[in-house]
């Protein structure tokens, strides 16, 4: 068998090329002209100057900095936690015959698509501290020691923040799991039931190790576009009140096209890719060692 | 019959024709890219500025306007993008201050001198220039001076405690808010989400009559300092309506829609806001009968400047520079047209504040005129985000919300500005 | 015996409604409140966002179509969120093809590079990529939004595809190739149909992406006939107020393609291996 492959090494690689090269013109050349950037010290209108890791140097000693890194933690275990479980769950849920499958799957994937503007309007209104739905039901089951500011008391903002990402995020999971869903046969799960492995027996020690590359997958895609996270926070807490739902995402953009620092937002941005990638490579190993 | 030398004659002929109209067009036609942020929900930008800009295209036939709009809140991002790109419109709305500043160090933008006394002093007096004027030269002109600071107040819930006027000092005005409170009433609805809010229209004025309209000037030249006792005490000011519970609690994560909104349900009887929302509180409150009523804020001890009132210029247009002759002939000739008396006075009519020295319509509304009448009594202070440079602006941006929240004192706000300077 | 199976099957099927049920009711909530209010006035917007409308004024809607040409944002965001998801699927499904079914020198290499760009966030190479589409000189054209597209969606297609890849059984193409089947071959006619369900899903992201993207649309495009829908959409908010109604309305008429896109998608999403070309 192998040596067929190797005779063909030739068409492997032209087959990768045109997205390879799409990719690196347009991603990967881009991030590097920003890490030349993150070296500079410009304003953007007047000539750069170059200033070494000085920006690296105010960003570590930034208190600001350190805690929108601090905040982008909530988020990206929020979601490890939140989005892949649930969203599994929600998959294996519709995976079922069931009645109004179809609605289901179309509604639980709705979030990714809403307009972040809707979003964070909407859900400001649920947490609403007069008038919010939350605390309105927190004190109609009389749990008025629960009420809470949700957005406004920087202490817990964050927290609240994390749970519309969650909530916006899931079907994302959803369907990319409702995929991998797909290529379980159902004889597999027909001859656990015959054998008696019910419930969620039959999920853990078949389903689950099936589909574990999604599983890996969607985990991977969890960390990494938590830590871009930027949009949703941007419209709904403007990263505040007093930085309190500041994430890197939006250190680094406030600094760039606000504060005009683009080599100090540029620093932001590369301390963002290599965060990624050892966060990445952690949870890959650990990955490979619960396999074995 | 078309045989190929045929087709060959017909297409030189084509191309002899094309290049000989389109070089008649160019030497006549001039193309100008100009980029603004007035979307058009606001009344000036929409019945005075954009139609103005029409009426020049119609009137100039041979200078066409390749017109991007871009809203307010992505402006920035896109300027600042294509200019790191080395690239720039060539006519452009530049915001005041530490905004434009950037622009004319790199010596992006034309100054204005040579045409300047077209408007100075007999239609715009050179002060009024001051927010764009860098080294004794003049690099836009503004269209509106935006004051950033009213009070608007619903009179009958102010009755409801026992007050028939707006309070004269600072004092009574906690009395009264007090009152307010113990009637369930949020006295202040706040919105302070963007973090300019508690900036522009609070610290602005408040500032500028505790510290002396000249105070960030001095400060900037390192005259003075932001730990000065005077500048502490108008941010003890904030802490202190936040402190006692006169703003709505969750005012850090509101919008200014909700704030006006609050107002407008009448679940809080004051909300400050600036110039830009005189229109819509006039027209809310006569659709939902609401008595509302329009005053600054009240006096506090010690004010060195009474009576100051924040405010600046702005919907200015700036001029790139490089341009050739013939561009540079009709940026100017736009400038002429779109900066006139006429533009001036139908700005008036919509309930905008002008820079111009021009006579007020005899047709705009008394509820304006009354406005006018009010700020006629104040003299014009700093809106601190026109002045400061831009690291500045966001220390005290979030400071505030520091400030309102308790996790940072006004001393150790007051520090940290001067830290930053 | 019988009778306990069958509470707990009731119990379960109880339960799994009842979870689906919470989570369809959080989801329609914000879709119904965009519609609703963009049924009603500013002002009755401001007063009470949370009522129903008076009446189904549609004047919102053809206010917004016609106040930023909402028709032709339309087509160019059809036509340049189209082109990029029909781009990146072609390309990175070949790419994941051979990344995920082959061994090769330096496929390790490749995959890592193509991972890393899960990580790198947009708006710090905004500066950059206008600068190279100035350079080779396609700002203010289709193409130079459609590039990165391709590009910052090529990782995640790549990602999901070949984890999707991976898990099909190797037999299928192996006795192809015994028949003498080329590699692009078995890529079209068996890989491709059996991951119908992967290539949904990638479909359905890019194309939510890229009808959405507002950043790159903002700084590459200066000219208003190749405005997207975004760009659009965000000139119903001026410097000091906001027109709600017309917002919501425009809203509301963008999210009916991307709700058709995904219904059109989800069929596939779901039509296994078992409707595939192959059965086992």
């Amino acid at each position: 068998m192998e040596h067929i492959y190797k005779h063909k090494k030739k068409i492997i690689y032209l087959g990768i090329l045109p997205a390879f090269l799409l990719y690196l013109g347009f991603v990967i050349i881009p991030i590097f002209i920003s890490a030349r950037y993150s070296l500079v010290e410009w304003n953007g209108f007047s000539p750069p100057s170059f200033v070494g890791l000085e920006n690296y140097a105010e960003m570590f000693g930034n208190n600001i900095f350190w805690r929108s890194l601090k905040n982008n933690m909530v988020v990206v275990l929020a979601s490890v936690l939140g989005q892949v479980p649930i969203g599994f769950l929600l998959a294996l849920l519709v995976n079922q015959k069931i009645k109004g499958r179809h609605f289901f799957r179309t509604i639980i994937f709705m979030p990714v698509v809403i307009s972040a503007v809707i979003i964070s309007l909407v859900w400001s209104m649920v947490y609403n501290y007069n008038f919010g739905l939350l605390n309105n039901i927190l004190s109609f089951v009389g749990l008025e020691s629960w009420v809470q500011n949700w957005l406004s008391n920087p202490d817990i903002a964050m927290f609240s923040v994390a749970a519309v990402i969650i909530w916006q995020f899931v079907g994302l999971y959803f369907i990319i799991f409702l995929a991998a869903l797909q290529t379980v046969p159902d004889e597999i799960l027909e001859a656990a039931k015959i054998d008696g492995a019910q419930g969620w027996k039959r999920t853990l020690y078949i389903t689950i190790p099936l589909v574990k590359d999604s599983i890996l997958a969607a985990i991977v895609l969890c960390i990494s576009g938590s830590l871009k996270t930027f949009a949703l926070i941007y419209v709904m807490t403007n990263g505040g009140p007093s930085h309190a739902t500041e994430v890197m995402a939006i250190h680094m953009y406030d600094n760039t096209f606000n504060g005009m620092k683009f080599g100090y937002g540029s620093a932001v941005s590369i301390f963002i890719v290599v965060f990624g990638i050892v966060l990445v490579t952690i949870v890959r190993k650990l990955f490979a060692k619960f396999e074995n | 019959m078309i045989n190929k030398k045929n087709s060959l004659i017909i297409f030189i002929v084509l191309i002899v024709g094309i290049l000989f109209t389109s070089s008649v067009m160019a030497q006549e036609t001039v193309e100008l890219e100009m980029w603004h942020a007035w979307t058009g929900q606001d009344a000036f930008a929409s019945e005075v500025l954009l139609p103005k800009i029409e009426e020049f295209q119609k009137q100039n036939p041979n200078i066409k306007l390749k017109i991007q709009v871009i809203p307010n809140d992505s402006y920035r991002t896109k300027l600042r993008t294509q200019a790191a790109g080395g690239q720039i419109p060539d006519i452009m709305q530049t915001y005041p201050g530490s905004e434009v500043q950037p622009l004319v160090e790199a010596g992006l933008l034309m100054d204005l001198e040579g045409i300047i006394d077209y408007w100075t002093d007999d239609l715009i007096p050179r002060d009024s220039l001051s927010a764009y004027t860098f080294n004794d030269k003049v690099y836009a002109i503004p269209a509106k001076v935006n004051y950033t600071h009213f009070a608007f107040y619903n009179k009958d819930m102010l009755k409801e405690v026992g007050y028939t006027v707006w309070p004269e000092t600072y004092k009574e005005f906690k009395v009264m808010a007090d009152k307010l409170k113990a009637k369930n009433i949020v006295p202040i609805s706040l919105g302070n989400k963007a973090k300019w809010v508690l900036q522009s229209i609070y610290i602005s004025t408040i500032g500028d009559r505790l510290t002396g309209i000249d105070y960030l000037e001095d400060v900037l030249a390192g005259e003075r300092k932001f730990t000065d006792p005077a500048f502490i005490k108008a941010l003890d000011v904030i802490k202190e309506l936040a402190d006692e519970g006169y703003f709505n609690k969750d005012a850090n994560s509101l919008n200014d829609m909700e704030m006006r909104q609050a107002f407008y349900q009448k679940r809080a009887a004051i909300f400050f806001g600036g110039a830009w929302d005189i229109g819509g509180v006039i027209e809310t409150a006569k659709e939902e009968n609401m008595n509302v009523g329009i005053a600054t804020f009240p006096q506090i001890e010690g004010e060195v400047a009474p009576k100051a009132l924040s405010g600046v210029t702005g919907s200015a247009f700036s001029i790139r520079s490089g341009l050739s002759e013939a561009q540079k002939e009709a940026a100017i000739k736009f400038l002429k047209f779109f900066y006139s008396e006429e533009t001036y006075v139908d700005l008036l009519r919509t309930g905008s504040f002008v820079p111009a020295k021009v006579d007020l319509p005899a047709d705009i509304s008394p509820q304006f005129q009354e406005v006018i009448n009010l700020v006629n009594e104040h003299q014009i202070g700093p809106v601190y985000d026109a002045v400061l440079p831009i690291n500045l602006i966001q220390t005290i941006n979030n400071g505030l919300q520091s400030l309102t929240t308790g996790e940072m004192t006004s001393e150790e706000l007051a520090q940290q500005m001067q830290d930053n300077l | 015996m019988n009778n306990k199976i069958k509470k707990i099957d009731k119990f379960k099927k109880i339960a799994t409604y009842a979870i689906l049920i919470f989570f369809a009711l959080i989801n329609i909530y914000p879709i119904f409140w965009m519609v609703m209010n963009s049924f009603k006035t500013e002002n009755q917007i401001s007063i009470n966002s949370f009522s129903l409308p008076e009446s189904f004024m549609l004047s919102n809607y053809t206010k917004a179509w016609n106040a930023v040409s909402l028709g032709r944002s339309f087509m160019n965001s059809f036509i340049v969120a189209g082109i990029s998801v029909l781009i990146t699927v072609a390309i990175g499904s070949l790419a994941a093809y051979f990344i995920s079914r082959f061994e090769f020198p330096g496929k390790k290499l490749i995959y890592s590079f193509f991972i890393f760009g899960l990580l790198v966030p947009i708006h710090g190479t905004l500066v950059p990529i206008f600068i190279l589409m100035r350079n080779i000189g396609l700002v203010n054209t289709r193409v130079s939004l459609i590039l990165p597209y391709v590009a910052f969606n090529l990782p995640l297609t790549i990602f999901i595809l070949s984890s999707f890849m991976k898990s099909l059984p190797k037999a299928v193409e192996e006795a192809a190739i015994v028949d003498g089947a080329g590699y692009l071959r078995i890529f079209w006619s068996i890989i491709l149909p059996m991951s119908r369900p992967a290539l949904a899903t990638v479909g359905i992201l890019n194309f939510v992406y890229n009808w959405n993207e507002f950043s790159f649309a903002l700084v590459l495009i200066n000219d208003n006939k190749l405005m997207t829908l975004p760009l659009s959409l965000s000139l119903f908010s001026g410097q000091f107020s906001t027109d709600y109604g017309m917002q919501m309305a425009g809203l509301s008429m963008a999210l009916v393609p991307i709700i058709a896109i995904y219904l059109l998608m989800e069929d596939q999403l779901v039509k296994g291996m078992s409707a595939g070309a192959v059965k086992g």
